[in-house]
């Protein structure tokens, strides 16, 4: 073979979008290069970052393509479908191409990138990061987050494996994984969803997920589930703070 | 006149207010594939028997009776249309730089445009009170992502206005019927749009002004008044879309309204 010897780099952080990057190279076992991004500072936003990334969000991943020459890639369900298409020859976490295993992988992964990611994420906006409390914006949020959770409820009861597709686990569980074990934050409750718990569990018991959600630093979004609001609230107040700063720069561009 | 291809017609569920069908129509009537659409009413997305097509009660949705398929999501719906159907890559790569380049503008279209486009509309229009923050919250993002990709066209060379490479691919396409909206979404003039966006607005009008898209446009004019649909997705003789809700959760029948 004349293929090119890869040779990945993660530019990432501790969020729910970033940990589905590091969950996948470690099922993988494929090696790979971390840097970790300080979003609170910013960094994201440096030339040299738009460079690899002109949206300016983590995740980012650089690679030696094929050829020779690097490719840049962004999104992190982009970067799943390239890591899976290059480097899961054996479908440990993913279907053959063209399978209807593979295409449904995709409705689920698509899902996760269009809905339950920008919907969450609003939750978290509005409950913990807004300004001014909208009661009506954190329902809105807090309630469609709900209703995503009740269709991937409805999915997993109907499964025999216990994944949202097929027999194993495969990106589309890797990709909601990270937004599932956050719903506290989003202040949404699990309580009315035991596949779904089940499923939470089923995943982080598998030792590349326990490994690559720590990257680049530790996991904590689940310790959120034994905090009070009061408790998460003190410390969104930590990170409000640049969460507008930043919302304002960006307003001016 | 050549055979129909693919031989059986591949079914799409479009509600046809909302830009997210038309992107799919959009790319079947780019490549000239055989397709019948099934329209219907917004208020039985989360009926049977749409609901046992796609569990997320969403449109679109298709069903390949050739390859005996069915598939939601319309980000997933480009990605199986485009490696199933357009064999000779007219809208997308072979190379597998090119193809993975495409992907990712596509993903972002799916979880940064979309989502976004979708919340300034409905604060801007559909939601009953007005919450300038919320509003302007969704506004700006708008404005960020068209400059992220106007800085990328601008980059790149006057013969190559594409996200990727030196043609149009769906990658670009996925971005039309969102942006087709903007005016309503950002209650702005066109001009006022597409203000220190030149190249995204250039590469924004190419693609409107395409057959394919054309023949969406009418064919969605021609569905909503089927419906009996006001511009905004409300039915004739209801007032809002809080009390379209209303009626719908109450099951009642909102097409009786109209006479």
């Amino acid at each position: 073979m004349t293929e090119a010897k890869s040779d990945i780099h993660l530019y990432t952080d501790q969020t729910a979008n970033g940990i589905k990057i590091s969950m996948l190279l470690e099922e993988l076992g494929v090696p790979y290069k971390v840097t970790a991004i300080d979003i609170s500072k910013n960094t994201q936003k440096e030339p040299w970052f738009l460079e690899i990334n002109p949206n300016g969000r983590i995740p980012a991943l650089t690679d030696t393509f094929t050829d020779g020459s690097p490719i840049r890639l962004f999104e992190s369900g982009s970067i799943m479908q390239y890591l899976v298409d290059r480097y899961d020859t054996e479908h440990k976490v993913s279907y053959p191409r063209g399978t209807r295993e593979y295409w449904e992988v995709n409705n689920w992964l698509f899902w996760q990138m269009g809905g339950l990611g920008p919907m969450q994420g609003q939750a978290n906006h509005f409950a913990r990061y807004a300004p001014e409390k909208i009661q009506y914006a954190i329902d809105r949020y807090q309630n469609e987050t709900r209703r995503l959770y009740r269709v991937m409820e409805t999915q997993l009861s109907k499964s025999t494996s216990g994944y949202l597709v097929g027999d194993k686990c495969t990106v589309a569980d890797l990709a909601c994984w990270g937004w599932v074990a956050g719903s506290n934050w989003a202040g949404v409750s699990l309580d009315d969803f035991p596949h779904l718990n089940a499923w939470l569990d089923r995943v982080l018991a598998r030792p590349g997920v326990e490994r690559g959600r720590h990257v680049p630093k530790k996991h904590t979004a689940l310790e959120n589930r034994h905090k009070t609001e009061e408790e998460m609230d003190k410390e969104a107040g930590k990170t409000r703070a640049w969460v507008q700063q930043s919302m304002a720069a960006d307003a001016k561009k | 006149m050549a055979a129909p291809y693919p031989p059986k017609p591949i079914r799409i569920w479009v509600t046809p207010p909302g830009p997210n069908p038309w992107k799919a129509v959009f790319l079947f009537e780019e490549l000239g594939l055989n397709y019948e659409l099934k329209p219907f009413r917004f208020d039985d997305v989360k009926k049977k028997p749409f609901i046992d097509v796609n569990p997320n009660g969403r449109t679109p949705a298709i069903e390949d009776p050739n390859t005996n398929l069915t598939l939601w999501e319309s980000g997933a719906i480009y990605q199986y249309v485009i490696e199933v159907y357009d064999k000779e890559n007219r809208l997308a790569y072979d190379s597998f730089h090119e193809r993975h380049l495409c992907n990712q503008w596509l993903h972002f279209q799916m979880s940064g445009q979309g989502p976004y486009w979708g919340q300034a509309g409905w604060f801007q229009h559909l939601h009953h009170e007005k919450i300038p923050s919320a509003v302007e919250r969704y506004c700006n993002e708008i404005r960020r992502v068209l400059g992220v990709i106007e800085r990328v066209l601008a980059d790149k060379p006057a013969d190559a206005q594409w996200l990727v490479g030196n043609k149009m691919t769906f990658a670009d396409m996925a971005w039309l019927p969102w942006n087709f909206r903007l005016s309503e979404v950002m209650l702005l003039s066109w001009d006022e749009v597409w203000e220190g966006l030149p190249h995204v607005r250039a590469w924004h009008e190419k693609m409107a002004a395409l057959p394919s898209w054309q023949r969406c446009i009418e064919i969605r004019g021609r569905l909503m008044e089927a419906q009996g649909l006001q511009w905004n997705g409300v039915p004739k003789g209801i007032e809002t879309f809080t009390e379209y809700e209303k009626k719908i959760a109450e099951g009642e029948d909102t097409t009786a309204l109209q006479h």
